[in-house]
């Protein structure tokens, strides 16, 4: 081992003794720091992956649209799928309706699926919680499971459903008559707004509710999980009839505003953070510092002992580089640690503050998301390192430009 | 064995001698040289043509009073600052510089100067470690060494925990890691009491002599200084 990282490692740890102060805050600002961008980056990353997610899986990876209504549904269906990467293509119809439970009225978006195509693009199966999919045909609904908390629903129970249809049939002295449907089911996606306000009917029954005759709203359709989305949703719009006017648009053109502050609000926070470690890499220039002024003596010696100017130099750039490096591995385990017990911490703090309520209406989790993208992982680490390290090139350079016969006359 | 006398202020080239059929190597060599010092705006000339010589396993005292060069000639003779004019040479070469010191000069300092962070065994070994060579022939050479200046049973004891005494032996120690050919000591007995000072010279000029290394000391002690082979006085930048 080079003398000066023997000796760079000896006065960061010295034997027998404990750590300096001086290290000690230095590593554990840049810990903090690492620790800090970790937590923000992976909850906000969480965040995003899964509303990413939950997009997907309720929207499928392109959605076709048609101008109005969609009226023959199966043929386009059928080329639809004839596009290599296309995996699952399933139709749907959706609107606002009015829903009662035992005299208590609610508003949901209605979801009418087609049961037997419906698991080929959205993972419906995953996200029941109570009963099945299976039992779920014209004369049944499944709830979301807050709506049925907040209506006291429950499996069995008959719910009444109606449309806006039910206004146009009275204005022409018409009768349309709430359909009344038994509870087969109770779903969570684990998304606040979808949980507390979504209901799913089959296709049949919201084309009844909606008087759509055999039209519906649109396609979902599932890709290859290595295809791009964007460049499938090009491939299918160029597999699309004239008529009807329709456009297929990939989840994330579909989302792209929502997509680019969600990125914006994340490398903003990023950058701001950043700046912790910078403060943090003063901290180890101002202790390095400190330790070339308290060593100048020791520095002296090196020199008379034959060491160089570059040796020297090294000896004080490795210890800004391993106070970075144990600090970026303290603030991993550090920042890791925090997330794997997130959600205790989340829920103790919200016990404590009585927000627990709040936290699910504001931010729609009733967890603590967490995800963390690897290329943002190497670049905190790295980041940290290299900033750390140039910390440590002034107090080195200064110690480099100490003669020795000067250091050794402080005697 | 007795050393030849050299003029401490004659050129080199004047003064390589041989003693009978024995020649002794000259390890040192300065030659007319002057040193000057800006002191603010006044000029301050230390060292005003300074000639000295030492040969292999000899020792060399330097008196003087304070401020009359002394630590100026040893730090040029070190290679750690130059000459305005005149020349230092090492066996003859003109190379001083950082990377033959490690090798042929060992220096021993008043305040001892040892890494606090280091324990004895490892303050000798830096000596080594700065040269490019760790092995198990240079640990057991500084264990050896640390038995030879008597701090066998100290030698995992961080300088915080010896006395002064037992510190400077391990600059001794550290000193002569390297099987230098020429050691330089400043003021080696300033910082103890004279009873262990002339242990500490008893120490140096014991082990110059036995492994035959040239030694400089530079020293107020008259006592002390008469011990050396030689000895010279420095007044006013000048060897007398």
């Amino acid at each position: 081992m080079p003398w000066y990282l023997y000796l760079a490692l000896k006065q960061l740890f010295p034997t027998g003794k404990r750590l300096s102060f001086f290290t000690a805050i230095s590593i554990l600002g840049v810990a903090l720091g690492v620790a800090t961008l970790i937590v923000t980056n992976s909850v906000m990353g969480g965040f995003g992956y899964e509303i990413r997610r939950m997009i997907i899986d309720t929207q499928g990876d392109v959605q076709i649209r048609a101008r109005g209504l969609i009226d023959q549904a199966e043929p386009l269906i059928e080329t639809v799928s004839k596009v290599p990467g296309v995996l699952g293509v399933t139709p749907f119809a959706e609107g606002v309706g009015m829903l009662e439970y035992g005299r208590k009225p609610a508003f949901p978006i209605i979801q009418g699926v087609d049961v037997n195509r419906v698991n080929d693009v959205i993972p419906l199966n995953r996200f029941i919680r109570v009963g099945s999919l299976d039992e779920l045909d014209d004369d049944t609904v499944i709830l979301s499971t807050q709506l049925a908390y907040s209506l006291g629903a429950h499996l069995g129970g008959k719910v009444t459903i109606s449309s806006p249809l039910l206004i146009e049939r009275l204005k022409n002295d018409e009768v349309f008559l709430p359909r009344e449907l038994t509870i087969v089911g109770l779903f969570e996606i684990g998304h606040q707004q979808l949980d507390s306000n979504t209901v799913l009917v089959t296709l049949r029954r919201m084309q009844d509710l909606y008087g759509l005759g055999d039209a519906v709203h649109g396609l979902n359709v599932r890709i290859s999980e290595k295809l791009d989305a964007d460049q499938m949703a090009t491939r299918i719009n160029a597999a699309l009839p004239d008529e009807p006017e329709s456009r297929a648009r990939s989840w994330l053109e579909a989302n792209t505003e929502f997509l680019f502050v969600l990125q914006m609000e994340k490398n903003l926070v990023s950058i701001l953070l950043l700046f912790i470690i910078l403060v943090a890499s003063f901290s180890i220039m101002s202790s390095l510092l400190t330790t070339v002024v308290r060593k100048t003596r020791e520095i002296g010696l090196l020199g008379a002992l034959g060491g160089s100017s570059r040796q020297i130099a090294a000896c004080f750039c490795v210890q800004g580089f391993l106070i970075g490096l144990i600090g970026t591995a303290t603030g991993l385990c550090l920042g890791f640690g925090f997330l794997a017990l997130r959600n205790e911490i989340l829920l103790l703090f919200t016990k404590l503050t009585g927000s627990q309520e709040a936290l699910e209406r504001f931010y729609q989790f009733s967890n603590v998301p967490a995800h963390m993208e690897r290329a943002d992982l190497v670049l905190i680490v790295v980041g940290t390192i290299v900033i750390s390290t140039l910390a440590g090139i002034f107090p080195a350079w200064r110690a480099s430009r100490l003669k020795p016969v000067e250091a050794l006359r402080n005697e | 064995m007795s050393k030849p006398s050299s003029a401490g202020f004659q050129p080199a080239s004047e003064v390589e001698q041989q003693a009978g059929s024995l020649r002794y190597r000259l390890i040192l060599e300065a030659s007319d040289v002057h040193k000057t010092y800006l002191s603010g705006e006044r000029r301050l000339e230390v060292l005003h043509g300074v000639s000295i010589s030492v040969h292999e396993g000899e020792s060399v005292s330097i008196r003087g009073e304070s401020g009359s060069g002394k630590s100026t000639l040893l730090h040029l003779l070190a290679g750690l600052d130059a000459p305005d004019t005149g020349t230092v040479k090492w066996e003859g070469s003109l190379d001083t510089g950082a990377g033959r010191r490690a090798r042929f000069l060992g220096m021993v300092f008043q305040s001892f100067y040892l890494i606090p962070e280091l324990d004895a065994l490892g303050n000798v070994l830096m000596a080594a470690r700065v040269a490019g060579k760790v092995g198990a022939t240079e640990k057991q050479r500084a264990k050896d060494l640390l038995a030879r200046v008597g701090l066998a049973e100290r030698e995992h004891h961080l300088p915080s925990q010896l006395s002064g005494g037992e510190r400077q032996r391990v600059a001794v120690a550290r000193a002569l890691m390297n099987s230098p050919r020429l050691i330089l000591a400043d003021e080696p007995t300033g910082n103890l009491d004279e009873k262990t000072g002339d242990s500490i010279i008893d120490l140096l000029l014991g082990l110059c002599a036995e492994q035959q290394i040239a030694l400089v000391l530079v020293t107020h002690n008259a006592a002390h200084a008469t011990r050396a082979g030689r000895s010279v006085f420095m007044r006013d930048g000048l060897l007398q």
